[in-house]
């Protein structure tokens, strides 16, 4: 959605500016989607993937249901190679993750990984004498792994890091895995935004190399890498100096109390309550798992 | 009853050579509102630390003497019993937040302990602070004032009796820091609790606080009632404690025989109105100010006559919008078709209150944002189509934090960064000059990170001018420093003055804003509500009551005392109404 309003954005200013050369159109375009990738979109993206979708059905699920749901989808397809039931499974994951607004450019990464993977995968077959026919198994093993994926996308991204990390403690994984969780999700957006002023500082005072002809930007690249790479020292001791205080601030807020004691953990844990969307969402999944697997052996 | 008792504490930190606290003694009264002020480093945030128990149940260190809470020894309770009897809250307070949440956050030290209640305990905590209805809100759509009260709901929800607030209104513009110290007085007087406060802001401790504690040089000077301890100008500034621009006044216009030798000094506007009350205000005087003021701004009209057909304007913004993404539903629009002309060689400030667009601006001319309509220009082009990269040869940026800006692992290579970057023939040169002319010399080879607020400062000052920039802009460069500090850096961007071309400085610092502007641009919404003089701002009742800024207390004594006064520093105050000659 955001994207689109970008570029309506973009689509706006080229209207009124509509007496600009294509050529320095194309140019506009190309500097725009550098600009997609800042920090500031990653930031954006991160807190969007975690929070900014906290009111679909998917995220008011109980995390418990979920974890069971995910463990299914993520270990049974990779034993089936009946194509119905994949099929299934595949449109079924693909529905939940679209109810749960996922972030873009978590599906993007999804995208881009999925077929990178099998699609390299298919070039190394041609080059060792595969034909068209080997694309058919290929195509079972991308369906295979893009429900696995999409299944994590759903749970993992679809749920907020504290009912996540809930979730994960019933299941008795340790309290300080879970503080963990909700923990990152609270500093990576603030370290992203020091990163970034970090590294404006360099881009400001440093000198870039000229970016206009190809070997300018090649250089250019590569002076970009360096800088990222310089930045995470400053970045490193600026959040050294920070975390003091949040060190002092969570023995004060009894955090060291809380990792021992079993009352805690039950208070915490006895806001999961399982209820009737729960119900439907298992029973839902149930019903159509069963259709597939019904369709699978009809085809046989 | 004393809800703390401190008795002989003597306190060094591990490694330290000599003690932090040196045989102090404090007693603080159950229902207090105590202000701690001291020079820097006397120990006020040691001394925090002890009576909340971080020291020595977290930070170990040679401990002597004895510290009660609530009658109780802190070294035989725990660090969880003290957090429910004493709340504290940093100066660096978005650090203490950990939970994503509002409620989340005010709750969470209650969950650790245990209380089947924690989320109404939360609720209530929010409830006294001010913060009701946003409960279910993220933490960073809060305000920076309404982060502090977060920080201060966290603390509050253990129900402590005691509260201690390090700095609270060190980051904040003047609404907020009401607002904060509004809520410390409710929870004073309505819900009994006692506030201890390190404060730098005279003028806020005599507007709320009963009583004050002078530390130097680790152990208690004294414990007074605010008001008398505020009159003793001399021993205060000569801890680098500057009383309240009233009280400094009457105590000058005292010593030279202006007002009588008996009077108590004021230490309000209340008082200051009966003290100087019978002062005759002398308007020649002012016709004398505003004359030269006139007279300075005809030339300078007259010279834009004459030039401005041939002189382009050093920047210039043209119905410039720009929003933010926004984690959820629509981004949010930072300007709205946004005009402005800056002229070469001005010193602005450019003031409003947090959040009112003064960083995107800046942003806007560096290049680090693009606005999503109209262009920004500097000089004769539009920078659209340039990298940052690029127009850092014109354009220099000081970050609000300074830490921000250190990216060597010495100040000295730090300044000459940019200039062997760029391959300057006389870098070595001229950073020796800036090493020099910022009084750094004998610290260059220290990380930025690891000095004072005011080295730091200063450091950032000589990295921004390093390259000898057009334009330079300062990001609140007095921000989070204590007045002597302040002072300081003051005088250092006064002195920068003839070195420098085009300044603009971001600031809520209005004595800053004063003593040095020559042009004030005030933002409010986005929008640009209202540009001139300081006569035309400060003396606009509007603009003032519409942006929440505020001059500084002295214009507004001299108000009080004449409607037709502009007095912005207490030497112009003694001009306009002292009755000896000038």
């Amino acid at each position: 959605m955001e994207s689109l309003e970008v570029n309506f954005q973009i689509y706006h200013y080229w209207r009124s500016k509509c007496a600009m050369k294509g050529e320095k159109m194309m140019q506009k375009l190309s500097d725009n989607i550098l600009d997609k990738l800042s920090m500031d979109f990653l930031r954006n993206q991160v807190l969007k993937n975690a929070y900014g979708n906290d009111d679909t059905f998917i995220a008011k699920l109980d995390p418990r249901i979920l974890l069971v749901w995910y463990l299914f989808f993520a270990l049974v397809p990779w034993f089936v190679d009946q194509v119905p039931f994949l099929l299934g499974a595949f449109l079924l994951v693909a529905a939940t993750t679209v109810m749960a607004r996922v972030a873009g450019l978590v599906l993007a990464l999804f995208v881009v990984g999925v077929f990178s993977q099998t699609g390299y995968l298919f070039l190394v077959s041609l080059l060792f004498g595969g034909n068209g026919e080997t694309i058919f198994p290929l195509l079972i093993l991308t369906l295979k792994v893009a429900t696995v994926s999409l299944a994590s996308v759903t749970v993992f991204s679809g749920l907020d890091p504290d009912r996540l990390s809930n979730g994960l403690m019933w299941f008795g994984c340790p309290e300080r895995l879970s503080f963990s969780i909700s923990y990152a999700y609270r500093i990576l957006p603030m370290l992203m935004e020091e990163f970034q002023n970090v590294l404006l500082s360099y881009r400001l005072r440093g000198n870039a190399p000229d970016g206009s002809t190809l070997s300018g930007k090649i250089r250019y690249l590569i002076y970009q890498i360096k800088v990222i790479v310089h930045a995470f020292y400053p970045l490193m001791l600026n959040t050294a100096k920070r975390s003091r205080t949040t060190v002092e601030a969570l023995e004060l807020k009894g955090y060291r109390n809380a990792a021992t004691s079993p009352a805690v953990k039950k208070l915490k844990l006895s806001s999961l309550k399982i209820g009737y969307d729960d119900m439907l969402f298992v029973a839902v999944s149930f019903l159509w798992m069963a259709l597939t697997i019904f369709a699978a052996f009809l085809f046989r | 009853m004393n809800v703390i008792e401190i008795k002989d504490l003597t306190y060094t930190y591990p490694g330290a050579s000599g003690p932090t606290l040196d045989h102090m003694d404090l007693a603080v009264e159950k229902g207090d509102f105590l202000a701690i002020i001291g020079n820097n480093g006397c120990g006020k945030s040691t001394l925090c630390k002890i009576m909340n128990g971080l020291i020595p149940h977290f930070i170990t260190g040679d401990m002597e003497g004895s510290v009660l809470v609530d009658g109780k020894d802190t070294k035989t309770m725990s660090v969880g019993e003290i957090a429910g009897k004493v709340g504290y809250v940093y100066q660096d307070f978005e650090n203490q937040i950990v939970r994503p949440t509002v409620l989340d956050d005010a709750s969470y030290a209650c969950m650790n302990y245990a209380m089947p209640d924690y989320l109404e305990r939360g609720r209530k905590a929010l409830r006294q602070c001010g913060l009701e209805g946003r409960e279910q809100e993220y933490i960073w759509q809060l305000s920076g004032g309404q982060t502090h009260l977060l920080a201060l709901a966290g603390a509050v929800s253990l129900e402590p009796d005691v509260l201690i607030l390090d700095e609270p209104i060190a980051q904040l513009d003047p609404r907020h820091a009401d607002l904060i110290y509004g809520v410390l007085k409710n929870l004073n007087e309505k819900w009994g609790k006692t506030i201890i406060v390190i404060e730098h802001h005279t003028e806020y401790i005599a507007d709320y606080c009963r009583h004050v504690a002078l530390l130097k040089d680790g152990h208690t000077e004294w414990v007074l009632p605010s008001a008398e301890a505020l009159r003793r100008v001399d021993e205060l500034q000569a801890c680098n404690i500057f009383p309240p621009q009233v009280t400094i006044a009457a105590h000058q216009m005292k010593k030279e025989g202006m007002l009588a030798d008996g009077m108590t000094l004021p230490t309000t506007l209340e008082e200051g109105k009966k003290a100087f009350g019978h002062l005759f205000f002398r308007r020649e005087t002012l016709n004398l100010e505003t004359k030269k003021e006139n007279a300075a701004a005809n030339k300078k009209t007259a010279a834009d006559g004459n030039l401005a057909a041939a002189v382009t304007p050093a920047a210039k913004f043209q119905n410039v919008s720009v929003s933010y993404r926004a984690v959820k539903g629509e981004a949010k629009k930072i300007f709205r078709n946004l005009n402005l002309e800056i002229r070469k060689g001005e010193k602005i400030a450019l003031i409003g209150s947090n959040g009112a667009g003064k960083s995107t601006l800046m942003k806007l001319m560096t290049g680090l944002i693009r606005p999503a309509e109209g262009e920004v220009w500097l000089k004769d082009r539009s920078i659209r189509d340039t990298k940052p990269e690029e127009l850092s040869r014109t354009i220099s940026l000081v970050y609000q934090n300074p830490e921000e800006m250190f990216i060597k692992d010495s100040i000295e290579s730090d300044i000459a960064f940019a200039m062997q970057a760029r391959h300057a023939k006389d870098w070595q040169e001229r950073t020796e000059a800036l090493l020099c002319r910022f009084r750094l010399s004998e610290l260059k080879d220290r990380d930025g990170r690891l000095l004072s607020g005011g080295q730091m400062r200063r450091a950032s000052l000589a990295i921004g001018i390093a390259l000898n920039p057009e334009i330079l802009l300062l990001d609140e460069p007095t921000a989070n420093l204590d007045i002597a500090t302040r002072k300081e850096i003051m005088r250092t961007l006064n002195e920068m003055k003839d070195i420098t071309d085009t300044v603009i400085i971001a600031t809520h610092d209005m004595q800053l804003v004063c003593e040095w502007a020559e042009r004030i641009i005030v933002l409010c919404e986005g929008r640009v509500v209202a540009d001139g003089s300081r006569n035309e701002i400060f003396g606009n009742r509007e603009v003032t009551e519409r942006t929440g800024i505020r001059p500084p207390e002295i214009f507004d004594m001299g108000k009080i005392l004449n409607p037709g006064a502009f007095c912005y520093t207490i030497q112009e105050f003694r001009q306009q109404f002292g009755c000896g000659c000038v």
